[in-house]
């Protein structure tokens, strides 16, 4: 089953969701196919006029520029998802997933499409870590 | 770029008695069609994605719980990225984080392997009013 992470471009999750046999929805893969095409120059930082168009199916005019051009890359991959897993506590500062908002959206989209979610909170200690891997590891079991 | 090409991370949990190096030269040892390079971290290997898949099935064998992995969406050495260049790399500070609570992640797996149920965690609780006043007295001392 395909699994929407939250946040996209994480490698605990991602290697946890591969680990016990599932495909994982990333950012990095989406974004595998701008930064190699030959029509973005500096890619991800420029959107093209497509993209624009794209986001308004995700995010209203009225809605930050900067969320919109993330939709269009996170958009696709919730509509793909067929359950989710939502890792909370996230470094927010770091990065691409630098944008609170858009994670907010992002999670509300996945909530309303009605597929089953997880929600987790980064680990801080031994004990948090071991309840984080065995929810990780019940879910996806039960999606099989 | 070909889509079947595959770009993929594979850290180095900190706990690991492994070297990137010692990784770099297994996969060469391996002779698969891929192309490797050390990093900090672990490696980055790139080639056809089956013998990417194979490689890191491979070089996980070396310590299952302690090697991780994810795909990367830019290519091996490209000029955006590589720092050889003077490429920035604004995801590395969340690579940085996650690759900190890799020994974490490793005692959640061996716990998942033993079969054995872990006891839930305390609740995280909010900073007494208390301890808020001691770090500001501290801080503004």
């Amino acid at each position: 089953m395909r699994i929407f992470i939250m946040p996209p471009n994480s490698l605990i999750l991602y290697d946890l969701v591969e680990r016990f046999g599932h495909e994982p929805l990333s950012l990095m893969k989406a974004l595998r196919e701008r930064v190699t095409s030959n029509e973005i120059e500096a890619p991800p930082l420029n959107i093209t006029p497509e993209d624009v168009k794209m986001g308004l199916k995700y995010a209203a005019i009225e809605v930050p520029s900067g969320i919109r051009g993330r939709m269009v890359v996170y958009g696709p991959l919730i509509d793909q998802a067929d359950a989710a897993i939502f890792m909370e506590d996230a470094p927010y500062s770091f990065g691409c997933v630098g944008c609170q908002r858009t994670n907010e959206l992002a999670k509300l989209l996945v909530r309303k499409r009605k597929v089953p979610i997880l929600s987790l909170d980064y680990p801080s200690n031994e004990e948090e870590a071991k309840d984080m891997v065995y929810k990780v590891k019940e879910f996806l079991e039960g999606l099989k | 770029m070909d889509s079947e090409i595959e770009t993929r991370l594979i850290f180095i949990a900190p706990t690991s008695d492994l070297t990137p190096d010692r990784i770099a030269r297994f996969i060469h040892n391996l002779g698969n069609e891929v192309t490797v390079k050390e990093t900090c971290y672990g490696v980055v290997v790139e080639g056809p994605k089956e013998a990417v898949r194979q490689t890191l099935g491979e070089v996980r064998k070396l310590d299952p719980n302690r090697i991780f992995s994810k795909v990367r969406a830019f290519p091996v050495g490209d000029v955006r990225r590589c720092r050889a260049h003077h490429g920035s790399r604004p995801g590395f500070a969340q690579l940085e984080k996650e690759w900190k609570d890799l020994c974490l992640v490793e005692q959640g797996l061996i716990c998942v392997e033993e079969g054995e149920r872990p006891p839930t965690p305390k609740k995280r609780g909010r900073l007494p009013i208390k301890e808020l006043r001691k770090i500001v007295d501290e801080v503004s001392q």
